[in-house]
């Protein structure tokens, strides 16, 4: 956590042209709309509801800063921080805080960028909340543990995302060259990074669902993610 | 951690630029991106990046934290340049023998990788120029000012005003669990970086209570106010206009 930079795997500042920045942008309008609208719809009732995303929005910056050391590329990379957000606060409100922490991210780090807010917040946010969200509430339903459900989760939010990064970078970069080949170029040169550091994830996420059940079960509760206050998790 | 922090710095307060109206900046930023983005030459961002990080200088921020800031996109533009320059066909410049693998280097590769580096050069030092010219604040009232939601610019807000406070508290953290060997390890550190995730989610439920309850005391309705923007001034104006035509007529030599 020191001084060593967290070699972070957005899609840096200007390496999409134009055309495939703005088709980005405009995928993730609908889902920005969305989130937008849910956390209007809720703050309404709940005062605190903005603060709470602004503050989790700031958790999630901090999260996506801790250097993370990946034994087997032999360099840091950093989790997402979405799976948690989306778990905690749902896909929709999770996409809000995920293009914040990246907006912040873009302006003042140099992590990402503008022109690329919108592919970053496509595959950070869009798909990594879902797919963290839905995969813990799939494993919730058919009675998994909900550390268990949360490590899996972890799993997948930071797998789905820098899938779908892969597939933004290839199509993005790829000029004249056919797509698959460069896409698997990409994949393969994402995996000693992002494989194990999505199983670090994984252990993340479960490890903040567990604290969070032993030492304030009521915020999981108020949040939905557990119904009542039982014995183990 | 510590060296996250050192690149998040102040704008200069008394260069000239801090002071020109914020929604100049960014119509002047997102306008140099989309040049620079759509730029199929590597001069043009090459030109951009130069008159970026001369701004950056002039404005105060210390190469270093300069170098710091540019270190993962440049690491990343030279990730790209390696993926085209093996993975394009065309004329082959040279072979390298990889692990009993032949991978062959390509010219075409070369130009298309140094054409996607000099974007990624071009459109990070404007976006690093802007950042460095403008306080967060006046950004968001700006982005307001263009109509962007009310509530992404209240998060944003929210998020930009308590992120030093979580970060000063995660670093409390941090050190203790240091101290106490919980990173010696890859399962001990995996289990101290959760815990520490999960205090500072604990730490943002338990603020934001506090804060919501402090500010309703003092009127909040759900909306923050935010800097209601100075009449543009038409000199500035002048100016944004004849340097955007001028980087416009640059671009199209």
């Amino acid at each position: 956590m020191g001084a060593t930079p967290a070699y972070a795997m957005h899609i840096s500042e200007g390496i999409l042209p134009f055309p495939w920045a703005l088709f980005w942008y405009v995928a993730v309008v609908p889902f920005v709309a969305l989130g937008v609208k849910r956390v209007n719809a809720l703050s309404r009732d709940d005062l605190s509801l903005k603060p709470l995303v602004g503050l989790m929005a700031a958790v999630v910056f901090i999260i996506s800063c801790l250097p993370i050391p990946v034994p087997t590329a032999g360099t840091c990379s950093h989790p997402c921080g979405t799976g948690i957000a989306a778990i905690l606060l749902g896909p929709l409100v999770s996409v809000l805080i995920a293009a914040v922490a990246l907006l912040i991210q873009a302006l003042f780090l140099a992590h990402g960028g503008l022109s690329t807010l919108g592919a970053n917040t496509f595959s950070m946010g869009v798909v990594g909340s879902l797919a963290g969200w839905f995969v813990f509430r799939a494993l919730r339903r058919i009675g998994g543990g909900l550390v268990v459900s949360a490590f899996v989760a972890g799993i997948a939010a930071d797998w789905a995302t820098y899938a779908v990064t892969a597939l933004i970078l290839a199509l993005g970069i790829r000029g004249n060259a056919p797509f698959l080949p460069l896409f698997v170029k990409v994949v393969v040169a994402f995996i000693p990074t992002q494989l194990p550091l999505g199983i670090l994830e994984g252990g993340i996420t479960a490890g903040m669902v567990s604290l969070l059940y032993r030492r304030r079960p009521d915020l999981l509760v108020k949040m939905k993610v557990i119904e009542e206050i039982s014995g183990h998790a | 951690m510590a060296a996250h922090r050192l690149a998040i710095e102040m704008p200069h307060s008394s260069h000239r630029l801090t002071r020109v109206d914020a929604r100049l900046k960014v119509v002047c930023g997102a306008v140099l991106l989309g040049l620079v983005t759509s730029s199929s030459e590597m001069m043009f961002p090459l030109l951009v990046a130069l008159l970026s990080l001369t701004l950056c200088l002039a404005l105060g921020v210390s190469p270093k934290t300069l170098l710091f800031r540019f270190s993962e996109p440049l690491l990343i533009a030279t990730v790209v340049l390696l993926l085209k320059l093996f993975s394009a066909a065309g004329a082959p410049l040279f072979t390298l023998n990889l692990l009993g693998h032949q991978l062959v280097a390509h010219r075409d590769g070369l130009l298309e990788g140094g054409r996607i580096a000099s974007r990624i050069a071009g459109a990070v030092t404007v976006m690093a120029a802007v950042g460095f010219a403008t306080p967060f604040t006046e950004l968001m009232a700006a982005l307001s000012w263009f109509k962007v939601p009310q509530v992404l610019v209240d998060i944003s807000l929210f998020a930009w005003r308590y992120l030093f406070l979580l970060f000063e508290d995660a670093q409390v953290v941090y050190h203790a669990q240091k101290n106490r060997l919980g990173y010696v390890g890859y399962a001990r550190g995996l289990r101290s970086m959760g815990t520490l995730a999960g205090v500072l989610v604990i730490k943002a439920f338990d603020n934001s209570q506090q804060i919501t309850t402090a500010m309703v005391q003092r009127g909040y309705d759900g909306d923050l106010p935010l800097l209601r923007h100075r009449p543009f001034v038409p000199l500035e104006v002048f100016f944004c206009l004849l340097f955007l035509v001028a980087m416009a007529a640059v671009r199209s030599l």
